[in-house]
Formats: structure tokens, sequence, C-alpha cells
């Protein structure tokens, strides 16, 4: 792939589409990118589980999954929640506008070796956004897998994103989708629950299936326990880590988690790698 | 002072059930140097020390431990904290409580009468620090310097540290439990370093700062040490808004600095700790020292002494001068 | 022509003649502050112990920008690089911390500001004949007088300096001076090593470093952080005036119309360093900072790059507000180990 000389100076990209997730004081905002460089879009390439700093010049950069699959055509998504500065920054920014995109970052699900397997991902919040093109990806290759279930829940329904996607997804035959959320509504018929209590339920065989899961650290924590409950092996697990960056190059030194650094050898990791990494779950 | 004194009334307090610990001074880990000391129990005691070498404001840690978020499934201890202090160091705790920002019941207070501490760069120039470990002490009218197995006599006026030299209160302003008898206070000197300062037209002011902030690597020391910088959320970690840049030069270390020292006027009790841990060695105690001035000279206001006092920066009497006001 | 001999008088020559590159030298003054770049006309001493802040600055700034630009993206400007600098009195350690610094700014992806200013650095190293109280280069892999990492070493003989190329770069400066230089004599060697032995004898401090690394993971929990952290202040002197750290922060900073996103010296000591924006730290309070500083230094920087990230300068020792004294941890690790 061709890249800038230097690795810190970032593409240029313009918003094509974008919408709101939720809403609230951290409302979750989708931006759909395209390079404006055509060279970049035709040798961009990134797999799923990967992060791109995105940010707006003159505000600042934020390392954010790229959510959306290799598969689904020559953009990028991202999911951002508003929080600090660089994503209030985000936020602000509408269809035609421009953001800046350097990556991709870090490594990657590695889909090609769980070929012929059962895919389960366990999303939470938006810890979705990393399972999204795993689920997509998976979508565009069902010949390849065994299965994919799907399991995604939030406080409400709304704090739910990709909600626009369920219509299709319940018609997917060979998607098993379960959707939750924490506490009871009306006109809301899925799952009410914890996702963790979700998944206990759903009792998955663990037989030659990968587990996939992103969410609050809370979450995480419960939704390994139960995996473990329900016999899954530490390699059979899968998550992500999210750690403060600034570089993305394994040089700025922010992100390390033992002496992982989370933007070269993260964001993704298997349970028994994660389990060896002293700070991981601090 | 009597040291068996010292450490078996410190055993008593750190054998207290209701004393988290107590922060006192000991022995540091070569030469002249002393760390502060955190004990736990009676046994502990055993390492404190009060010399000429305890420059350090130990107050500091009120509120900077306080700041430390626990680890996860420990229960805060929420016993009392036991503190040795000097004169200067006493007033950072009544100041701590003018400001509300410790409770009274939440400390307990050894109080340390104090003759006069080393300048330990002074001392470090004239008596080059060694690997063993080294001494100084009191006697009547200066100090001995124990190293390598010599003791020279010193004058007091040889290594007497600027800080002391200016003391007003060198006696505990506040204390639970007071170790020995007070100290004969003495003529604080004139305040050459800020008379300087103050001598310098305009440009000559401003070359003079610029030497010194541009020095500054903004490692933060000053801030962390002095006991009256205890914001939870400083303006200088803000981002958001970004008050003070990251970037290291004279503007933004001028930002800081002054934004620091406009900070504490009315609240700075002039320890000098500030001073005595900058790796810069910018002379933060003429500035600190000069608004000390100014609130003393124009308000007739000197902070922590009074722990009942109000705050100089929230009270206002009808006659305050206003001629600064542009 | 590798071990040349300059006579002190003529040191001010010798500098005279490396005009065209920017020179930088050991501020004035005992143990000055920093390397500043040298006046024209002005001739630095060697007289000193070291510098307080390392010549890491001179190829990573402490602020250095990245770029500057227009916020509409069109117009991204990059610094230019290619003013060659010649650093004067590097002290072996500092250079070897530079040999260290290189394998991270390296690895895996290449960093063209420092890499760039390394190429166009030349340092000209001058051996520890008095190490400072605080020094222990011999206890992680250096000394009084290694040369890793510099270009050309100097050594103090007394009335003369011994001057010897290390690399191609020293080959070259003592081919530009070669008419100040004497040829020196065979006893030199024999000289040399007396002095470099007891430069080595002078160093007092010391600890067995060896099982440090192999150690380190298996006292995660041990109640030394607890105890060697407890009276840390969490300000960034150890970091900031260590010559191997090298992490950073990058901010974009606009004054009038300039605007640059830059990055600047950060502290794994700060609270903020890894404070996430929703109010969770990984490493909440000063225990695990401490212990991730001297983990990154002798545990992970080992297993990533084979060398301890440490080269026993002793800075962060002597200017520890609170005498927080890594040769002592490093102790207590080994006991506890």
């Amino acid at each position: 792939m061709k890249t800038n000389e230097n690795p810190y100076i970032p593409y240029n990209a313009t918003v094509e589409d974008t919408w709101f997730e939720t809403g609230g004081e951290r409302a979750i905002k989708t931006f759909k990118v395209v390079f404006d460089d055509e060279e970049v879009r035709k040798n961009w390439s990134h797999r799923p589980g990967q992060c791109a700093m995105i940010g707006v010049l003159g505000i600042g950069e934020s390392m954010i999954s790229i959510s959306c699959s290799p598969t689904e055509g020559d953009f990028l998504r991202f999911s951002v929640m508003r929080m600090g500065k660089v994503t209030q920054a985000l936020h602000q920014l509408e269809t035609g506008d421009k953001m800046t995109v350097r990556g991709p970052y870090g490594n990657s699900f590695p889909l090609e070796e769980w070929e012929g397997k059962q895919i389960l991902t366990i999303g939470g919040g938006i810890g979705q956004a990393p399972m999204r093109p795993i689920v997509e990806y998976v979508k565009a290759n069902y010949d390849n897998y065994a299965g994919l279930t799907m399991i995604y829940g939030a406080r409400t329904s709304g704090d739910l994103c990709f909600k626009n996607e369920f219509e299709d997804m319940a018609k997917d035959k060979e998607l098993s989708c379960h959707l939750t959320i924490d506490i009871e509504e009306e006109q809301w018929d899925h799952n009410v629950g914890f996702v963790p209590q979700v998944l206990l339920d759903l009792n998955p065989s663990p037989e030659n299936t990968i587990a996939i899961t992103c969410g609050p650290p809370i979450m995480i924590r419960f939704v390994l326990e139960n995996l473990k409950k329900l016999g899954f092996e530490d390699d059979q697990i899968y998550t992500t880590l999210e750690n403060r960056m600034k570089c993305g190059i394994g040089k700025c030194g922010r992100c390390n988690a033992g002496g992982m650094y989370v933007c070269k050898d993260g964001p993704v990791f298997d349970y028994a790698t994660l389990k060896a990494i002293p700070e991981a779950f601090a | 002072m009597d040291l068996e004194k010292l450490r078996e009334t410190a055993a008593e307090v750190a054998a207290r059930e209701d004393v988290k610990y107590l922060i006192g001074w000991k022995k540091g880990t070569y030469g002249y140097r002393v760390a502060p000391g955190f004990i736990e129990d009676a046994d502990g005691a055993a390492e404190l020390i009060f010399s000429p070498l305890c420059t350090a404001n130990l107050a500091t840690y009120l509120t900077l431990v306080e700041k430390l978020p626990l680890p996860r499934g420990e229960e805060p201890d929420d016993r009392k904290t036991a503190l040795m202090v000097k004169g200067c160091d006493s007033r950072a705790v009544a100041q701590l409580l003018v400001e509300k920002g410790i409770d009274r019941e939440n400390v307990v207070v050894i109080g340390c009468p104090c003759p006069g501490m080393v300048d330990p760069e002074l001392l470090a120039e004239k008596y080059p620090e060694t690997e063993e470990p080294a001494e100084v002490k009191w006697t009547d009218d200066g100090f001995i310097v124990i190293r390598d197995g010599e003791e020279t006599s010193v004058s007091r006026d040889e290594l007497l540290a600027e800080k002391c030299r200016l003391c007003r209160y060198p006696n505990p302003v506040i204390s639970d439990i007071m170790l020995g008898e007070p100290v004969e206070t003495w003529e604080p000197a004139e305040d050459e370093g800020v008379n300087e300062v103050e001598n310098k037209d305009v440009d000559e002011r401003e070359a003079y700062w610029e030497e010194q902030f541009s020095n500054c690597v903004r490692c933060y020391s000053c801030r962390n040490v002095c006991p009256l910088c205890y914001c939870q959320d400083c303006i200088l970690d803000r981002l958001n808004p970004t008050w003070v840049n990251r970037s290291v030069n004279f503007s933004e270390n001028t930002a800081f600095n002054i934004a620091r020292a406009f900070h504490l006027a009315g609240r700075c009790i002039e320890c000098g700790e500030c001073e005595r841990v900058c790796p810069a060695n910018i002379p933060l105690g003429k500035l600190n020292r000069k608004l000390a001035r100014e609130v003393r000279d124009k308000y007739g206001f000197e902070p922590g002494l009074d722990p009942e006092a109000e705050p100089f920066q929230a009270s206002y009497k009808p006659d305050d001068p206003e001629d600064f006001i542009l | 022509m590798s071990a040349m001999l300059l006579n002190k008088e003529k040191w001010p020559d010798f500098v005279g003649r490396l005009t065209g590159k920017k020179l930088w030298a050991p501020q004035a003054g005992g143990d000055g502050m920093r390397f500043a770049p040298v006046a024209e006309g002005e001739v630095p001493a060697l007289d000193y112990g070291n510098t307080r802040v390392p010549p890491k600055q001179a190829v990573f700034p402490q602020t250095e920008t990245l770029f500057r630009f227009q916020v509409d993206g069109e117009k991204v400007e990059e610094p230019k690089l290619e003013e060659e600098a010649v650093l004067l009195g590097v002290r072996p350690c500092d250079a070897r911390a530079m040999v260290i610094v290189d394998k991270l700014f390296s690895w895996d992806e290449d960093d063209p500001y420092y890499l760039k200013r390394r190429e166009l650095v030349t340092l000209v190293g001058l051996a520890c004949t008095e190490p400072g109280l605080n020094c222990f280069c011999t206890s992680v892999g250096g000394g009084p007088a290694s040369t890793e990492g510099l270009d050309l070493v100097m050594i103090d003989l007394g009335e003369n300096y011994l001057l010897e190329a290390i690399t191609e770069k020293g080959q070259a400066l003592l081919a530009e001076t070669e008419d100040l230089l004497e040829e020196a004599k065979d006893d030199v060697a024999e000289q040399k090593e007396k002095i470099i032995n007891e430069s080595e004898q002078k160093i007092k401090r010391s600890v067995n470093t060896e099982d440090i690394p192999g150690g380190l993971p298996g006292l995660w929990e041990d109640p030394l952080w607890q105890r060697v952290s407890a009276s840390c202040l969490g300000c960034g002197t150890c970091t900031f005036l260590c010559p191997t750290c090298h992490c950073f922060d990058i901010q974009d900073e606009t004054e009038g119309f300039d605007s640059r996103r830059c990055r600047s010296w950060d502290s794994c000591m700060f609270a903020e360093y890894t404070l996430h924006t929703s109010g969770h730290n990984p490493r909440p309070s000063r225990r695990e900072r401490t212990r991730n500083r001297i983990n990154h230094k002798y545990n992970y920087y080992v297993d990533k790059f084979d060398v301890i990230a440490c080269v026993g300068c002793g800075r962060c020792i002597n200017l520890c507000p609170v005498n927080i004294d890594i040769v002592d941890i490093l102790k207590q690790v080994e006991e506890a180990l």
C-alpha cells in the first residue's frame, strides 16, 4: 500500500454521509468517509479490527476503530462518541466537510484463520463498532464460515448503534441476531437483560467456535467469565483493548499495556495473551 | 531537639488506632539526602530524624495523597494523617484549613520548632556530597557538618537557607503536639532577592524572567511539591479548552509560571519548596515572595497564620487599596 | 589516523574549525542546565560533570513542529531538517542513550524527524574522568569511556586531549583538523587505560542488574512499589531529564495564523498521561506509574529491544525532589527476587 513517506502526515478525506446513531450528551455519530486523493483511495486497505487516527486540523486526532469491513466498498466508516476535545470537533462535521485520516493501525481479527468456524460476536454499546466489520466480513463470505451469531446490547434501545441495519439483519437467515437492552421498554420485542446473561441463556456451544467481545470493561469482565462457564478455551476468545494513543506507530509510548504497544501489538488480543499482560484489565 | 523524644512521641502517634500513618523526615539513600518517611507503626518511628537538612515541606502530602484513586478492591482508609511540621510547614497546614482544603480532625500536627535549615545546594558546593550518609546538626550558633567521619563547624550565616534568613515564623503556628521548646525568633533579613528584581526597569526585568522561564522544562515539580497547589483539576492539565499549550517555549512557560504565581498570591506561605525542587534553578521564590510582599504591604495580610481567618482573595474591606486596577 | 593528540591550547582553534555546522556544547557554569548552541567565536569549556537536561534535546527537541498547516488541509508544510550539527562534549552515557532510543524510533516504522536529526548530528564525546556521585553506568552496560554511539571520543590526558575517531564522521572531523593534531605516541594507550581504570574505580554506586529484567514480571504486586512511590510527587523531573525517556504528546496549536501540529515530551509519571476521557485511568496512582517507569526501562524495553533503557547517568537520582533513587529501587527489586 502506498503510504505517506512521513507517517505523521494524515490524508485528507471528505465526509460523504453522516448520521447520529444515538443521542444525548455522549451521542454517537457515524461518518462515512472517502479519501480525497484517488491514489490513496485505491491503495488503502484495512482489515476488520484495525483503527485509524482521524481528526480535524487545528484540533487534533483520536484513534478510532474502523467500523466497516473492506468488503463493503471504497470508503471508511467511523462511529464516534462525543467525549473530549477531538470527538466534539468531529461531531461538528457534516456531509461534505473535511477530516484527516491516517492509518490503518494495529493488528486485526485473524478472519482467514477462523474460516470453517462458528463466529460469535458479543458487543455492548459503542463496543459494537469493532464487531460490525467482523459481522459484515463474514456476511460477505458466508460460504467460508460455519455460522454467525451476533449478540448486541445497550442500556436502552436508544443507545444501540447501527439500528438502521437491524431490519435487514432480521431477514438474514444465516445470521443469528440477538439484541438486548438492560431495562424493559414498550414496543421492544427482543431480549431484556445484560449482555453476559443473554450470552449464558443463549448457551452457544464452544465447539469449533470463536467468540469476540468488546464493550464497557465491566461487561467484558462478565462476558469472559460466562464464556469460561460455557467451556470456551482462552484461545477461542478475542477482545480489543483501548488506551490513549498519540502516534499510532509505536513511538509515543502512550498506549503501552505492560510490554505491549496497543497500537502495534493490539488492539486485538486473544484471551490467553491478554491474561499475560498485567495491565490489560486495569 | 531531642531525637529520642521525637521518636518516642512519633511512635506513640503512629501506633494510635485513629492514625493512618505519620509523615516525617528520615535519612535518604546517600549523602545529605533526607527523604519523606511514611511511618505506619511504632517501630517505623526509629527511622525519623529532625535536622537542618529537613527542608522538605511535608504538608503537600495532605492533599497529594488524597488525589490518589484507590487500587481496585481497597477500601478508603479514612483515618487521620499525622504530620511533622516546621514553622513554615505549619503555615501551609493553617492555610489549607482556611481554604477548607483539609479537615482539622483529619490531621495530627506535630510541631517542630525550627532553628533554620541549611541551603542544600550551598552545602554541597562547600562540602561536596559523599556516597556515604552525611549529617548536619545544629549548634548554639551554627551548624556542624559531619561527613567522612569528619566534623566541621560552620557558622549559621555561611549555610542558612535563604527562606530561613527571611523567616518570621520559625515556630509552628498550629500544632497538636509540640516537640521541645519554641526557638527564639530572629530578625528576618531584608529580602534582597525581591529588591533586586524590583529595582530592575521593565526591560531588564523582562530580560531577566525571559532567561529564567526559557529554562523551564515544565516538569511541574514546583506545582506538585507546593502544599497550596492542590486543585483537583489544574488548568495546566486542561485540554478542553487548552489554557496553556503543551509547547515548551518562553511564551507558554511564562503563562504557566505567572498563572501559578497569581493563584498563590495571598496564599503562598514562603516555604521555598518550589525553588528548591526546580531542576532548572528558576528563582521561583522571588516571584512568589514579590506577590506576598505586595499583599503584606498593601493589605496588611499574611496567609497561613490563623486557621480561622478569611481567605485573602475571597475577602474584601471597603478601604482595600485599588490603585493597581488600571 | 585514528588516535591523535590535541594540545589543550589549540582547543579554541579546533572549535573554530567546526564552522558551517551548528555547534552545541554544555552551557557554562558548573553542571549547566543543558546543551546550547555555541555562539560564533565562543569557546565552550569542558570542565563540567554533566548537563541537567540530556543532549537528547538536540535530536528529540522538547517541542518539535511536525508540520504547519492551513485548517482546510490544502497546505501542509513539513519542516526542512537539513542543518548539520556537532555536539561537543557528550558524555558516554548520553551517547549510549541515543543508540538505545534509536531502536525505538526505527522499529517497525521509522520516525522521520528523529532519524533525520540523528543522521545530521555528529557526536564528539568526552570520556568521564570525574564521574558524578550518582553515576552507575557500569551497572547497566556502559562505562566512563564507552564509545558506543559516539563519532569521536576525547580523553583528557592532562596537557592534551586524546582524540579517537570511532566512525567515518569522526574520521572526517579529524581529517578537517589534521594540522592542529599530533600523532599519538605508543605510550598513550597505557596512559589512556590507566585513566579509564581510575575513572571506573571512582564510580561508587552500583547494582547487579542481571536478574532484574527476568525478575520484574514476578514482582508485579509486590509491596515494594507502594513503598518506593509513597513519597513521589508525580512530577516529570525524572522522565524529562532522562536521556532514554522518549514519550511524547501530540497537540495542535495555533498562534495567530500559525497553525501547527507539534509534539512535546510527555511523562508517564503524570496522572493525565494515561487518563481516558471517560475518567477511567488504567494507571490510577503513583504506585502504578512508578512501577511502569521501572518496568519500561528494565523489563519491557529489554524484551522488545534487548537492552536496558537506562544508562546510569544518575540524573533522576540527583534531581528527584524527594530522594526517590533508582539504584535503591533496583536494589529493593533484587532483594525481593
